[in-house]
């Protein structure tokens, strides 16, 4: 009987576990939060102001203001645009030094095509503690991609923004002679910190954030994003 | 923000770098390049580059003008810029408007000119009119080209007025519950005290830092106009400029919020271009007022705290030229021996420099990221805690892995549910979903089609996710869903449910409640549970172990046909010596002789029986193509190729 054969893992989780193997053998911890967040935890906790231009910098998926919805005390809600607000919950519950890894569905609202879907994966990392720099964040994300995409990778920084982090740089790898685009990341902003009252003289971070459904494609080789989320077993079956 | 490469090259002296290499180097020192496009001249030779540079909120309090840019490019390459800013051009004309602030708060600064046009000596010089066109800004009239020049120039937002259409005063005001303004482009709306304008004494002329009215516009006739430059709270231009839909350049601007210190700047700048363009123009007395002026950041800066943060030791006197070339005075306020700090005095238009953090980001990203060797942080030495919810998610993907579940990952965004988003993006994806069942039902029915397929008898997937319920919140769940393909006696889609429930029970050391949703269509089954009722009885190990991490499948995907497969089922009888792979080899052939043997997808044995001295073999084949729908007529004649090789074995086809 054919049932004894395996099933196969989603491509997401499969992902998943390698970067957590990696990051669990450097001391991180798995964090996790709600994807039906606050406008708190999402914007304001991250540096994000109300009316601020920064928060053109993602399309939102805001929740309808409705009586009979689950709402928490007047505050707008909104499906999560990042996982950087399990970053926020995670420090107000946990004194530093802090390293966790966040991985989860994040929501943007925009059209969908075959490298755009209004839900994906992302991974969070935050690292808290007395000395952190450029170089530590730069030492882990090399760490990440070298055991992900084999040991000639390069990493690199250019200057970016981003209201959570300062200096903030979009991350590129380059592999197979090409440069790509993952992600974004910097040192935690002050503010950021003491937003969930933590001295910001004292303690530093770093943070990065990148989607997987990217580094999916690129290790396994397909071709459209949609194929993630339709449940189709001639995609899920091939790995 | 567009760039065009010529109207940079004006700041400068000396010959800048080629557009292809600024967009090489913006990158890896200031800002994100789009894309480049050559610009074009009537006849079609190339007379431009344009750069399409992406500026983030930081750096767009500066440098969304040719200015800012030209600004990066002499930080980047050491060259400096020569191109001076007009200074005030002398009073020609004894006139001055009367400006009346009321509302400080949102209008920090705002200056006027009136303006005599000389008209006759109109003379807009062609590259000018180029340099607008090659960044997209269509001539309008020469005034506002002119502006517009400014604008983009210096980054100073300008606005004209007809002079002779101001009915009195100019009073900057929230706006009265329900005033009208006709717009520009002739739309009228209504105004409430939220909204601030720009009005006379008769009422609005133009909605503040968006958009012009119509009443004082710059027509053909003009012959006197007032020039405004000022400059508004961020917010409020944000705020209205979104609720009416009037965003413009200039609201882009004002919105990012630019220093009030280059008002007069840009008042400078149109007076000298409308002086040069229309010789003969008289300017009247500027009115400035200048009710909330703007404050110098002074930041105190340890430069050790250059190589805390970028782990790099970057030379103070190096640190000290990059601020120095960014127009930031570098002096000494506090020095003990070997160490010091400084005392950093901020240029006006660098709101985005505040904190020591950010003189760390602008020293290196001009010294240079490359310079940063990665290095790891101290090891840790506890173990790592586990996280009981996502021990118990992958605990649960591992064992019904393992029992030949495939997992799946479905849309949280669905048709219905108690939970709304507000502007969604189709009908059908409005409401956060209030279960997996829905969803996982669909997706066993959609993968049921393609058992055949994927050489599959039964399907058997799961899903972990989160759901949204108005009564419970957010929580997350698990669901099966099964449908069994092959007809086996006595066993049905829920036994295999049941099976999986009770597997779980055992491996997690819990007990499960099971309750089954069956459907009547088909004979698929889908159950679902909330694993946070699991939590409170789970025995969490102290280490990951237990659970598979890591191993990625290393395969590489395999494109798939969207198109419909056919089924072809065949068998044959043959003498017992012959093996199955001999039959098997045989139809091999015959496919390949209808030129067919690339429609094969899968083929499998799925029957073996012996009767007398013979053993039928049965198979089943998938055809499908990657270019079209297959015909039966196609698969038939395949078929007929099989079957004329199979005879002339004397083999006997069922």
């Amino acid at each position: 009987m054919e049932n004894k054969e395996k099933g196969h893992l989603h491509p997401i989780t499969q992902i998943i576990r390698e970067i957590h193997s990696i990051f669990n053998d450097l001391g991180f911890e798995i964090a996790d939060g709600p994807e039906l967040e606050n406008e708190f935890h999402n914007f304001d906790a991250l540096n994000i102001p109300k009316d601020h231009p920064a928060r053109d910098m993602q399309d939102t998926f805001w929740i309808k203001e409705n009586k009979k919805a689950v709402l928490e005390n007047n505050e707008r809600m909104v499906l999560r645009t990042h996982t950087s607000s399990v970053q926020i919950r995670y420090l107000e519950t946990h004194k530093p030094p802090v390293r966790i890894i966040v991985p989860g569905k994040v929501f943007r609202n925009e059209a969908t095509d075959a490298t755009h879907e209004a839900q994906f994966y992302q991974v969070e990392m935050l690292y808290v503690d007395k000395n952190v720099s450029l170089a530590h964040l730069k030492g882990v994300l090399e760490t990440m991609f070298k055991k992900l995409f084999g040991d000639d990778v390069i990493v690199r920084f250019r200057p970016s923004f981003f209201s959570f982090t300062e200096p903030s740089v979009e991350v590129d790898m380059q592999w197979k002679g090409k440069w790509l685009e993952i992600g974004g990341a910097g040192l935690v902003h002050p503010n950021v910190f003491k937003s969930v009252n933590i001295n910001p003289d004292e303690w530093k971070g770093f943070a990065f954030g990148f989607g997987l459904d990217r580094i999916a494609m690129l290790k396994f080789g397909f071709d459209d994003v949609r194929f993630l989320y339709n449940g189709d077993l001639r995609l899920i079956n091939q790995f | 923000m567009n760039i065009s490469h010529n109207w940079l090259q004006t700041y400068f002296d000396k010959k800048i770098p080629d557009a292809q290499k600024m967009a090489s180097l913006f990158p890896l020192n200031s800002f994100e390049i789009e894309g480049l496009e050559d610009f074009k001249d009537e006849k079609g030779k190339i007379i431009d580059t344009v750069i399409d540079a992406k500026i983030l909120p930081d750096r767009a309090h500066y440098a969304l003008s040719h200015r800012g840019i030209a600004e990066e490019v002499s930080f980047m390459t050491g060259l400096s810029i020569k191109k001076k800013l007009a200074g005030e051009l002398p009073v020609s004309l004894e006139s001055k408007p009367i400006i009346k602030i009321e509302n400080p708060e949102f209008c920090r600064r705002y200056i006027g000119r009136y303006v005599e046009l000389n008209k006759d000596r109109l003379n807009i010089p062609s590259w000018l009119k180029e340099h607008l066109n090659a960044i997209g800004q269509r001539s309008i009239n020469p005034i506002v080209d002119l502006t517009n020049y400014v604008m983009y120039d210096i980054g100073q937002p300008l606005h004209a007025f007809d002079a002779d259409k101001i009915r009195g005063r100019i009073i900057i005001r929230a706006a009265k519950e329900g005033e009208k303004i006709v717009l520009l482009d002739g739309r009228e709306i209504t105004l409430t005290p939220a909204d601030n304008v720009i009005a006379d004494d008769e009422g609005p002329l133009v909605v503040a830092g968006a958009k012009g009215g119509k009443r004082a516009e710059i027509s053909e006739t003009t012959k006197r106009i007032m020039i405004e430059s000022a400059n508004f709270d961020p917010t409020a231009v944000r705020r209205t400029s979104t609720k009416y839909d009037i965003r413009s350049d200039s609201s882009k601007r004002f919105e990012n919020e630019i220093t009030q210190e280059l008002a007069i700047l840009g008042m400078n700048e149109i007076c000298a271009l409308l002086n040069e363009m229309m010789p003969g123009s008289k300017f009247g007395q500027i009115a400035d007022e200048y009710p909330i002026k703007a404050e110098q950041t002074i930041i105190k800066f340890n430069p050790e705290y250059l190589e805390e943060r970028l782990s790099i030791k970057i030379p103070f006197e190096r640190a000290k030229e990059i601020l120095e070339s960014m127009g930031i005075k570098v002096s000494v306020y506090l020095s003990s021996g070997q160490s010091s700090i400084w005392s950093l005095t901020i240029p006006f238009e660098r709101l985005d420099l505040k904190i020591p953090e950010d003189i760390v980001e602008e020293i290196g990203r001009i010294y240079g990221y490359d310079k940063i060797t990665g290095i790891l942080p101290p090891k840790v030495k506890e173990a790592v805690k586990v996280l009981p919810i996502y021990f118990l998610s992958e605990k649960i993907k591992d064992i019904l892995v393992n029992n030949g579940f495939s997992e799946v990952s479905l849309y949280t965004l669905v048709e219905k549910g108690d939970i709304e988003t507000a502007k969604p993006l189709a009908k059908d994806k409005a409401f956060l979903r209030k279960n997996l069942t829905d969803g996982m039902i669909a997706c066993v029915e959609r993968n049921s089609l393609n058992a055949d397929l994927l050489g599959l008898q039964a399907i058997k997937i799961f899903e972990i996710g989160h759901i949204f319920s108005e009564k419970d919140g957010e929580q997350v769940h698990l669901s099966l869903g099964v449908s069994q393909i092959k007809k086996i006696k006595g066993f049905k889609s829920e036994n295999i449910i049941d099976e999986a429930i009770k597997l779980l029970s055992i491996e997690l050391g819990l007990v499960i409640d099971s309750k089954i949703k069956l459907l009547q269509k088909g004979n698929c089954a889908v159950w679902e549970i909330n694993l946070g009722d699991l939590l409170k009885d789970l025995k969490v190990p102290v280490s990951y172990k237990e659970i598979a991490q890591g191993n990625n499948s290393s395969n590489r995907y395999k494109k798939f046909s969207l198109y419909p497969f056919i089924v072809r089922d065949i068998a044959i009888f043959v003498p017992e010596s012959v093996k199955n792979e001999d039959v098997w080899q045989k139809i091999e052939q015959g496919i390949t002789e209808a030129k067919s043997l690339d429609l094969l997808v899968r083929h499998s044995l799925f029957d073996t029986f012996k009767k007398d001295e013979k053993v039928s073999y049965a198979f089943r084949m998938i055809f499908q193509s990657m270019e079209k729908t297959l015909t039966d007529d196609e698969a038939n004649k395949i078929m007929e190729a099989i079957y004329s090789l199979i005879k002339k074995e004397g083999w006997e086809v069922r």
